[in-house]
């Protein structure tokens, strides 16, 4: 361990100079990001959150109601069922994702052959995004005769309709996250290719197994990519809306099984003409995500490993 | 301006007595001990995972060479009879021929990565190596942006870009961008930049250099890999982003891909469903070769990686 | 082509919060013009829903507009439908609303009732609606006032397979006097005979057609005149419990099959694969089913009519021309309104693709030139007795058929009773509406 540890070491001797402050510079880095905060981001963010305090229907000028809209909420079982689904679907579909994505990431970067070939593969079902197609091909995969059930069957079992029966729907909607794990496996695959090959070398003199340099170099060096991805993923699995819009043809269906909660905001919204109610629950999922962020961030300071 | 990075990289990264590190020679040959057996289950596995991950866009390929009333008669990937009418029949089906869809995407997409590029970079510079005062709350603040569902966000936005007569034109889709408010790039960047040694910039600063030169001619070139990604995922992002562009787009003139994709459907009545896919797959092959030309840079990690 | 426009970007934020709050009061706009045509160039917006074919042929009939009227320009926006109501309640919400709108029952008396829309009974000097039949016409007013001029008539029918009948050894059931029960039966059937490959009956449940239906013929109906929730909880019971027995018995499709097609659209149902029978269906959709299935299909009159308390059938609008209460130009929007609706030019370029004429004198003139199904279409809903149509869908029912779906897929699946369905049903509709 005396090599790995030696780096460590050195690394670990340029932690906490001492910073002097560079309001200017900063301002100057900053100048687009505040700009575009005060004149596009925060108009918007804010209205929203005076709307939420609102009776609005979009065609008529809003009306102060109060909290309404928040004690409203208390009562509201769809509410707490695309609560229940959306919280199902992040603790599950993250992880599951995230896994997928950094094992297939380690696969590709090491010496393969076809490399390229093999990236783009797993790649393409991403590039198809949120696309309208999406719903017809996910039917020829689980549909009552799509993929699935015709290689059940090859096994004589007969199967159903996946996507739309109440208890398999969410599940395949979380298979379709994971799916498309590339863009964390690319995110990933960048912040591989930063870990300077010598901590490999220096762990090999040391007479690491794989598994080891896995857990002692790859893990900690990659630990601000994989809190990114992680973080990110929350934020954005919390957010999904437009697969579950597509596969169930905008419903939430078979039976809300998947009313994701930003499904149910948009029908809200859109569809019962409640704009002040659907701002209001847009509040209450920002608190709910950045209270879990805060929460990543805090333990953060026990896994991630920076070089600062 | 390599010369310096070299220099800098030979400091603060070979600063180690050159005699324990292995040959590297060595480390090579373990690596392609690796029997010829593992490596092909390897390459099998590795096949039919693709084949899986690939079946629904084999699919779509293969029905979009089919007659129309074939299409979801006939389940499998076997072509009885190959059919090229529904690209012809595809590309004229709307108002304008489906490659001026294709040029007003490429419009949107082009100026969404400068601006990504340029202003994501610049605030994750600041971000991640500048201290200035509230910076943590600027930073929460940021991310903050991206917690609300953009359904609640969209109707004040557009009152606000109305106002400006900003609709029907492709500002409101670009200048966000110029204005770095997609958080997502800016953490991404500024999880990159914490990943690279400090030395380099300590370094430099020794030597004089100022903060905008150890951007530019330091970190810029280091985070290749990052601002490939950036590049990579804004195109597909915005390529397929459809929510902002068919609110802000309704002119049909200017209406990019995904609007003019999803105008192909009804389900009331026949879809030309041959005609949406054949399409679907015109619009997928310029990010398919974004992607292949943009993960070369993605593997051309840092220098010191290059050995991999 | 124009690709960037710039105004001047004064005070931009301070607008952005303020005009959100304090959105123009509704109903003013317009009011200042005197409905007179200008004689200037005149620029229309034109937004509708549909697939490719009803775009080409709609831009057609601009073309053939603008060739008579040269000072007005119209512009088309076409969406698929769910982008379209995002789309149309945005632009509504800034006051941006496009002049001429495409307007469907479920959304009518919401954007009516809350002005969004123009009475175009005072622009009658631009729009004549004189060869509409009157029943048709009412169906596009709201609190008295002609919101809306409905396009074309739909009818529900029940659609058959003839091929697959006759492979199966089934008689075609003779439609003036037939039974919810002989549905059944004959249903029952085809499903063993095919050995469950083809099931006898495609099940419904998820439009607001077949509720209606069967709340009339059982002498309900689904709402009073008023917009409140009236129908009998026993008779919507009724109605899921027969659903509920088709899945059972294997007459329709196991649910999730059904609940699949049903949200995959026309071309992946049961009718258009040659998996189901028996269907029901908008009249007008025959020649898409045609189409999709390649075999013959027939229209029958629905099952239980004969012996109805009171016709189930009714005409069904399928969908209206609107023109926004805030548009500039009102007189040239009932202008162009009026081209679509009584102009045999344009008649013969839509023939039925938005349904059968509701205008009655275009539904004539057309007739010669329509297909085979097309022109039984036509012949079923002339053929066809129907009673007074149901009172539009109120201000904030809009949602209903989301509702009634999902109440649909609890009771298949067996997750409510019927009975809880409709007393659920009910309830939650009742709540939609009082809240808007």
């Amino acid at each position: 361990m005396s090599a790995l540890g030696d780096l460590r070491r050195i690394k670990g001797s340029t932690r906490g100079s001492p910073q002097k402050r560079d309001n200017r510079t900063a301002l100057a880095f900053l100048l687009p990001w505040f700009a575009g905060l005060g004149l596009i981001t925060i108009g918007p963010i804010v209205a929203s959150l005076v709307l939420g305090f609102t009776d609005y229907n979009l065609i008529q000028p809003p009306k102060f109601n109060g909290v309404d809209n928040f004690t409203r909420m208390l009562s509201d079982e769809r509410l707490h069922q695309a609560l229940g689904v959306t919280f199902t679907y992040v603790m599950v579909s993250v992880p599951l994702q995230l896994a997928c994505a950094l094992a297939l990431a380690m696969l590709l970067d090491r010496g393969l052959r076809g490399l390229a070939f093999y990236r783009s593969a797993f790649y393409l079902p991403s590039l198809l995004g949120s696309s309208v197609a999406i719903a017809v091909l996910w039917r020829q995969i689980f549909g009552a005769e799509g993929l699935v059930n015709q290689l059940l069957a090859l096994v004589g079992i007969e199967g159903r309709g996946w996507i739309s029966d109440p208890s398999t729907a969410l599940s395949t909607l979380i298979v379709l996250n994971v799916w498309t794990f590339g863009a964390p496996m690319i995110i990933f695959l960048a912040g591989l290719r930063q870990i300077p090959i010598m901590y490999y070398e220096a762990a090999a003199v040391d007479g690491a197994s794989k598994w080891i340099m896995f857990w002692r170099v790859t893990l900690p060096l990659l630990s601000p990519i994989i809190f990114f991805n992680l973080v990110l993923q929350i934020i954005h699995a919390f957010q999904s809306f437009t697969q579950a819009f597509v596969v169930s043809g905008g419903s939430g269906g078979p039976s809300d099984s998947t009313l994701f909660y930003t499904l149910y905001l948009y029908h809200r919204g859109f569809n019962s003409f409640d704009m002040g109610y659907a701002s209001a629950l847009a509040w209450l999922l920002l608190m709910i995500i950045a209270a879990l962020t805060a929460v990543n961030f805090w333990a953060a300071k026990y896994w991630v490993f920076y070089d600062d | 301006m390599t010369d310096l990075t070299n220099r800098l990289r030979g400091s603060a990264l070979t600063d180690r007595p050159s005699g324990t590190a292995p040959p590297p020679q060595a480390s090579r040959r373990r690596r392609w001990s690796v029997g010829w057996t593992r490596s092909a289950v390897k390459h099998l596995s590795l096949c039919l995972l693709a084949l899986v991950m690939l079946y629904p866009v084999l699919w779509m390929v293969v029905s979009s060479l089919r007659p129309n009333n074939e299409i979801f008669r006939r389940p499998g990937l076997v072509l009885e009879s190959l059919q090229t009418q529904n690209y012809a029949d595809g590309w004229e089906a709307l108002a304008s021929p489906f490659g001026h869809y294709l040029f007003n995407s490429a419009i949107v997409v082009l100026g969404c990565i400068i601006g990504n590029l340029v202003s994501c970079s610049m605030a994750a510079y600041a971000f991640a190596r500048l201290e200035f005062t509230g910076k943590r709350m600027w930073f929460a603040i940021m991310l903050g942006t991206i917690m609300l569902p953009i359904h609640v966000i969209i109707v004040p936005q557009y009152i606000f870009f109305s106002q400006l007569d900003w609709i029907n034109t492709f500002l409101p889709l670009i200048v966000p961008k110029l204005l770095a408010t997609d958080a997502f790039f800016v953490f991404l960047m500024v999880q990159f930049i914490r990943g690279l040694p400090r030395e380099l910039d300590e370094a430099a600063r020794i030597d004089g250099c100022g903060h905008w030169r150890i951007f530019l001619q330091i970190i810029l070139p280091l985070m290749k890999p990052a601002l490939a990604t950036t590049v990579i995922f804004t195109f597909i992002w915005t390529w397929n982003d459809f929510f902002s562009q068919l609110i802000y787009l309704t002119d049909p003139d200017l209406y990019t891909v995904p609007v003019a994709l999803r105008s192909f459907v009804d389900s009331t009545v026949a879809t030309s469903w041959g005609s949406m896919f054949a399409m679907s797959v015109v619009s997928l092959m310029p990010v398919f070769l974004a992607f292949l030309l943009g993960q070369r840079y993605l593997v051309k990690g840092i220098a010191t990686t290059g050995g991999k | 082509m124009r690709i960037f426009r710039t105004r001047r970007a004064s005070g931009a934020v301070a607008l952005a919060l303020a005009s959100a709050l304090v959105l123009p009061a509704c109903g003013s706009g317009g009011s200042n013009s005197d409905l007179e045509l200008s004689d200037k160039p005149v620029t229309l917006r034109f937004t509708w829903w549909g697939s490719d074919a009803r775009h080409e042929r709609t831009q057609q009939v601009i073309d053939l507009f603008q060739k008579e009227h040269q000072n007005i320009t119209v512009k088309g926006e076409f969406k698929d439908w769910n982008g379209y109501w995002e789309s149309l309640a945005t632009t509504v919400a800034a006051n941006d609303a496009p002049d001429v709108i495409q307007m469907d029952e479920l959304y009518l008396a919401s954007y009516a009732e809350r002005g969004a829309l123009f009475d175009l009974a005072t622009a009658s000097k631009h729009l004549k609606t004189a060869d509409f039949d009157p029943n048709a016409l009412a169906t596009g007013q709201v609190d008295g006032k002609q919101y809306a001029v409905p396009v074309g008539l739909t009818v529900y029918s029940m659609v058959v397979n003839t091929d697959l009948l006759a492979q199966y050894g089934a008689q075609l059931p003779d439609d003036s006097s037939w039974t919810w029960d002989d549905l059944k039966t004959i249903g029952d059937q085809i499903s063993k005979a095919s050995g469950g490959k083809v099931t006898g009956v495609q099940s419904w449940g998820f439009d607001a057609g077949g509720v209606n239906i069967w709340a009339r013929q059982a002498g309900a109906s689904l709402y009073d005149d008023t917009g409140n929730v009236v129908i009998p909880q026993d008779v919507l019971a009724g109605y899921w419990s027969y659903l509920a027995d088709l899945a059972k018995t294997g007459i329709a499709p196991q649910p999730s099959v059904t609940i699949e097609r049903a949200s995959a659209g026309l071309d992946q149902s049961g009718t258009a694969t040659n998996s189901s029978v028996f269907g029901t269906w908008w009249n007008t959709q025959l020649t898409s089913l045609t189409k999709a299935s390649g075999q013959n299909l027939k229209l029958l009159k629905l099952p239980g009519e004969a012996q109805a308390k009171s016709p189930g059938a009714y005409y069904k609008p399928s969908m209206f021309w609107s023109v926004s209460s805030r548009s500039k130009y009102p007189a040239e929007a009932a202008l162009f309104v009026d081209f679509l609706a009584n102009s045999e030019a344009a008649a013969n370029v839509l023939l039925t693709d938005r349904g059968v004429p509701a205008n009655n004198k275009i539904r004539a003139m057309i007739a010669s030139q329509l297909t085979e199904t097309d022109k039984a279409a036509v012949a079923y809903l002339d053929s066809i007795k129907v009673g007074p149509a149901p009172r539009v869908t109120p201000n904030g029912a809009s949602s209903i058929e989301a509702i009634l779906k999902r109440h649909t897929e609890a009771v298949l699946f067996g997750r409510s009773t019927p009975d809880e369905a409709a007393a659920a049903f009910i309830k939650e509709l009742q709540v939609e509406i009082d809240r808007a």
